[in-house]
């Protein structure tokens, strides 16, 4: 019965011509596997990892770049920058760059992207996650001068600006591009629908001439593959792969992604209401357990939501011990004052949150079935989780151990606190009149202030009043191919720089 | 005949009306797609502009007035992940698959008769249960699991066939290996079955006593009885062919409208599902009609009605 | 002459043996069934799986559920075939420790509701509207099949994620959801024989004989074609494990802590480079399951069909 093989090389040649397979044909081309593909390429979406990861940086460049090591801003189109009024900001920009279709990058090309960034007709993620609110405008001082005023004292704008990747004035306003035009090392050759993206060097470029000289992305979702692609030599770097197929210490590289999960607990609804009743829980997870099991044995145990490249990290924070016989005395003692600690409990997971994530609130929820616990494991769809991630909250709902992974990549935890814990926060639980002062204050701080008070703020949180359960700084792997020379950094998480890239 | 196929296809607008329909509203009644494609923490302001724009905040029916109004001039509307319009972007994809699908089915199809048929003419042989074992094993087995075993067997450890994607002639041999995998079995199944039935019927067992024709005349009458089953099974795995697809353009990443279906339903993104529906609808709708023209062709006494 | 009395008589033979197959209501039929099965080698083997598994489907929830849901992150992915950590631990443990063995037999309860109502529902719609379609002709059978047609072309997966995307993936909607996607292959292949049928010499006598139209259905032609229909459905519970398994592939379907063997199949697929056992029990079980309905199913065909019965029982014996 092998007579079907042979036919169904010779059916399949005649339908499709045969493309030349890049594999090691070019010393100096490589090929990356991602886990999904991109929708767009625009430069104005460059936030979302599915993008930047390909264009940012490679295609398209920032006036500012994030060092994500030292939580500080390094200048990249822009030479320099200086605040000269609490709204005012000017910045000079580097001179004698040019954008691939050959205009000039100026201040009408910065002018024109940050327009085209606040368009209310496109939902660009640099605006509706960064800029929003600050009303940020841009006018020309001279060709390489450019001034930003913002409607309130934003202390940060360069660590915002660092997300504004600058494209060619010829860029249309008001829709999407697929084919961006940017200053940087590479330019953009060709994007086929499912299949991949071609970046090729670009010769003009202002900076050091980089190694790599074409570079092919594909995309597989299962993990599986996409390390057997690595493997076999197909690819040269393999983006993200499960702890699991991470098995070749040579090749397969962690690095932190700047992702911190946590399980948000309702605090209104009893018997979470009850501040013993919280804490047992953070004492019923052996979190530990999990490191090197199905989490990976990198990640970092979490006191907070923020990672520790974030301004506004707070280090002295301790980790929860596990300890069940206390949280059992904990509930044992709050059931004693009435409190209803048998209530059925519902903890919300969502499938592939991270790798592993199933089996992850599986056996969480079993830790505290195992303390007393009365736990109702639901896992929910992206769009059913997003309902009950944020407000308004239904009014009858049940009391819930809410797993939810944040990513703060920003730098600044200005992007967090708000947003998870101040009162008018879409995703907040808390409603602390104090915390939401402190809250509002710190981001009008700058400096050493701005991080001491951040500090203060995920010290309440945590130890006052223990609003969540924060879990583990996750990591990634990447498998990086035995032509390449590369370590990953936290900046991987939503860029790759092919400059970075050496050939052993 | 031509006539039959005239009112063939008015009855298929029926259908494809009545899908277009179910699809519309079954997709909407999934949520909105404004948290999935602004940042959680996005303004109020933001999200309504992104509703007003794309016009989520207009009740059903206007949107699907809208929608229906389109598409009578060929306008499926624009992908919200891709922002390309619909057709386009399903169209693009549509060819993988169907080529998919096209060199997988001839396959199947003589794979299953030849086999079926040769362990129907001696049930209880040895050909007929190695070939029902492991049909039922193919009918039986979750093909990604079977994709992904391939991979790390011939792609890993052998090195014989590239790991996925498409490019060359070899790229495509594991998928539809992956996917002839279930229909051959289900068929072999099928045809072995009906051809016991039509090999035991009277007709040919008087054709057989009376000495008449040779072994394989009496076959080839058998296997035009015993056809028909085959053929409404056949074609419902044709249709089938779109689930396998899923899978396996899933663990290849091949550009498909299998996974391009299920992703846009994922993002919510309406405008895709709707045309990629369409589209493999009309390509359902064309083997339905060839299936009754064969059965008609194959057994006489039916006739187009 | 004899030959064509005989086929013809296949109509009314046909039910009374396989009411006794299934209700076992008088004692003589039962015994005559068993003693045919046991003629089958392969067939009782079957037969005896089936048992088991249904005595997993009633008693291993009910005896097991702790087991199954123990986590052990110390035996995570312990290999198969060692009894250092007790007989559960047999088939080895899961990415949580947990015991496969329970697990599977746990499973099978949620895997062979799902699927067997999953089938029966649409066995049971698709072949009503499939006899009314074959045998009426004329526009209910036109709309039928174009509703049908309809069904079929809304891809089955697609379907069922946009449903359990509406409603909560619970075990109902997915036996739904399957059931609905599975009436046109019934429908069609029932109508298709019916087709086929409606012109045979008995059917055209009976109706110049006057018989109603529903005693037709059901009395002649309904068990003419049962046997191709149970054969279809032994491969369809096997499908319907299959696309409940492709769900959780993509990650909808049945949500732990729920368990079926097609969510196992599709959470082990993420070790089949390190611990292949997770995701290679559960197979094994949806195979088995399979195989032996199949060999079932085909064994009941020849035994109720008097030509085919008659034949087995004199050559059945050189096979084995």
């Amino acid at each position: 019965m092998n007579f079907w093989k042979p036919m169904l090389v010779a059916v399949s040649a005649t339908l499709i011509a045969p493309l030349t397979s890049a594999k090691a044909e070019d010393a100096t081309a490589v090929t990356i596997v991602l886990p999904a593909g991109p929708d767009r390429l625009d430069p104005c979406e460059t936030p979302r990892s599915v993008i930047g990861r390909i264009i940012k940086q490679n295609v398209v460049e920032t006036l500012v770049e994030l060092d994500y090591t030292n939580r500080t801003t390094l200048p990249r189109l822009a030479e320099s920058w200086e605040q000269t009024a609490p709204t005012e900001w000017v910045f000079k920009l580097r001179q004698g760059v040019t954008f691939h279709d050959g205009t000039p990058f100026d201040a009408k090309a910065v002018i024109h992207s940050l327009e085209r960034t606040n368009d209310p007709a496109l939902t660009c993620i640099t605006r509706t996650k960064y800029l929003d609110g600050t009303d940020v405008k841009a006018t020309e001082i001279d060709a390489h001068t450019v001034k930003f005023t913002t409607k309130t004292a934003v202390p940060i704008l360069p660590t915002l600006l660092a997300q504004l990747a600058i494209s060619s004035v010829n860029t249309p306003k008001g829709e999407y591009t697929a084919t961006p035009i940017g200053t940087g090392p590479y330019k953009f050759d060709h994007w086929t629908q499912g299949e991949n993206v071609v970046l090729i060097r670009s010769d003009a470029y202002w900076g050091n001439k980089p190694l790599i000289d074409k570079a092919t992305y594909v995309w597989r979702s299962e993990s599986s593959v996409a390390a057997a692609m690595v493997e076999t030599g197909e690819a040269d770097l393999a983006f993200s792969i499960a702890p699991q197929d991470a098995i070749n210490p040579e090749t397969d590289k962690v690095y932190p992604n700047s992702d911190s999960a946590l399980f948000r607990l309702s605090v209104d609804i009893p018997p979470l209401n009850d501040v013993r009743v919280r804490k047992a829980i953070n004492l019923a997870i052996d979190r530990q357990a999990f490191l090197g099991s199905i989490i990976s044995d990198k990640a970092e145990l979490a006191m907070q939501q923020v990672g520790p490249s974030v301004l506004g990290f707070n280090a002295n924070l301790k980790p929860w011990p596990y300890d069940p016989e206390q949280a059992k005395a904990l509930l044992a003692q709050a059931k004693a004052d009435g409190v209803d600690v048998d209530r059925e409990i519902r903890m919300i997971g969502r499938p592939a949150m991270f790798a592993n994530s199933n089996e992850f609130v599986e056996a969480a929820a079993e830790m505290l079935r195992s303390v007393g616990f009365t736990i109702k494991l639901d896992n929910l769809e992206m769009s059913q989780w997003l309902k009950m991630a944020n407000k308004p909250f239904a009014e009858d709902r049940q009391p819930n151990v809410f797993l939810t992974m944040h990513d703060n990549n920003s730098g600044d935890a200005a992007f967090t606190a708000f947003f998870k814990y101040h009162s008018n926060g879409r995703q907040s639980e808390l409603h602390d009149a104090d915390l939401d002062a402190l809250i509002v204050d710190a981001g009008t701080q700058a400096g050493a202030k701005r991080a001491e008070e951040y500090n203060e703020v995920f010290r309440r949180i945590y130890e006052d009043i223990v609003a969540d359960v924060p879990l583990f700084h996750m990591v990634n792997y990447m498998r990086v191919g035995k032509r390449l020379d590369f370590t990953p950094t936290i900046a991987n998480a939503v860029e790759l720089q092919l400059a970075k890239l050496k050939l052993n | 005949m031509g006539s039959f196929i005239f009112k063939r296809s008015l009855q298929s607008v029926f259908s494809l009306v009545v899908l277009i329909i179910l699809v519309f509203f079954l997709a909407r009644m999934t949520g909105s797609p404004a948290d999935l494609y602004l940042p959680q923490d996005a303004s109020l302001e933001v999200r309504n502009q992104f509703n007003e724009q794309l016009g989520f905040n207009d009740p059903l029916y206007v949107q699907f007035g809208r929608f229906f109004w389109g598409l009578l001039h060929f306008d499926m509307g624009q992908s919200l992940q891709f922002s390309r319009p619909a057709v386009e972007v399903v169209l693009q994809a549509f060819p993988t698959t169907l080529t998919l699908a096209a060199i997988t089915m001839p396959l199947v199809l003589l794979l299953s008769i030849v086999t079926g048929s040769l362990a129907a003419f001696r049930p209880g042989g040895v050909f007929d249960r190695l070939a029902s074992f492991i049909s039922l094993i193919g009918a039986s087995t979750p093909n990604f699991w079977v994709a992904i075993v391939g991979v790390l067997v011939f792609a890993v450890t052998l090195r014989v066939l590239p790991t996925s994607g498409t490019g060359t002639p070899l790229h495509w041999v594991l998928p539809v290996a992956v996917l002839m995998l279930r229909p051959t079995g289900v068929l072999v199944q099928v045809v072995r079955t009906s051809m016991m039935t039509a090999l035991s019927s009277a007709y040919i067992k008087t054709a057989r006593a009376k000495g008449v024709g040779s072994r394989a005349i009496v076959f080839v009458h058998a296997l035009r009885n015993g056809l028909l089953p085959v053929i409404t099974v056949a074609s419902d795995q044709a249709a089938g062919i779109v689930n396998g697809a899923v899978i396996v353009e899933t663990v290849f990443g091949f550009p498909g409208i299998g996974k391009l279906m299920i992703d846009s339903v994922m993002l919510r993104d309406f405008a895709v599902i709707q045309a990629a529906v369409l589209v493999t609808a009309l390509a359902v709708f064309i083997i339905n009609i060839i299936v009754d023209i064969t059965y008609a062709l194959v057994d006489p006494r039916i006739r187009y009605s | 002459m004899p030959l064509s009395i005989r086929v013809s008589g296949t109509a009314e033979m046909n039910a009374p043996v396989s009411l006794t197959l299934q209700t076992s209501a008088t004692s003589s039929g039962f015994r005559d069934a068993i003693g045919l099965l046991w003629r089958d080698k392969l067939a009782t083997l079957s037969a005896i799986l089936l048992l088991i598994v249904l005595v997993c489907v009633l008693l291993g929830p009910w005896l097991l559920a702790d087991k199954a849901r123990a986590v052990n992150l110390m035996a995570r992915n312990a290999p198969p075939f060692s009894i250092d950590k007790g007989w559960m631990f047999f088939l080895g443990a899961d990415a949580l420790g947990r015991s496969l063995l329970a697990r599977i037999i746990v499973a099978s309860q949620n895997t062979m509701v799902i699927a067997t109502s999953a089938v029966c529902l649409s066995l049971v719609l698709g072949g009503l509207f499939g006899l009314i379609a074959g045998y009426k002709g004329g526009w209910v059978s036109a709309l039928l099949l174009r509703l049908a047609d309809a069904i079929m072309s809304f891809p089955s997966m697609l379907l069922a994620v946009i449903v359990l995307f509406v409603f909560d993936p619970g075990i109902t909607n997915v036996i739904f959801v399957l059931a609905i996607s599975r009436i046109p292959i019934f429908l069609r292949t029932v109508r298709a024989e019916v087709l086929e049928i409606k012109e045979r010499m008995f059917v055209t006598a009976a109706r110049a004989m006057g018989a109603r139209t529903d005693r037709i259905l059901l009395r002649h032609i309904a068990p003419m074609v049962l046997p191709t229909v149970i054969n279809l459905a032994a491969l369809e519970i096997a499908f319907v494990m299959l696309v409940e398994s492709g769900l959780s592939f993509l990650g909808i379907g049945i949500q732990p802590p729920e368990v079926t063997w097609g969510l196992m199949v599709a959470d082990g697929r993420n070790y089949l480079g390190s611990a292949w056992w997770l995701a290679f029990w559960p197979g094994v079980a949806i195979m088995l399951v399979t195989m032996a309905l199949n060999l079932l199913s085909n064994w009941l065909r020849v035994v109720t069909d008097p030509v085919e019965r008659w034949r087995l029982q004199t050559t059945v014996s050189r096979h084995d």
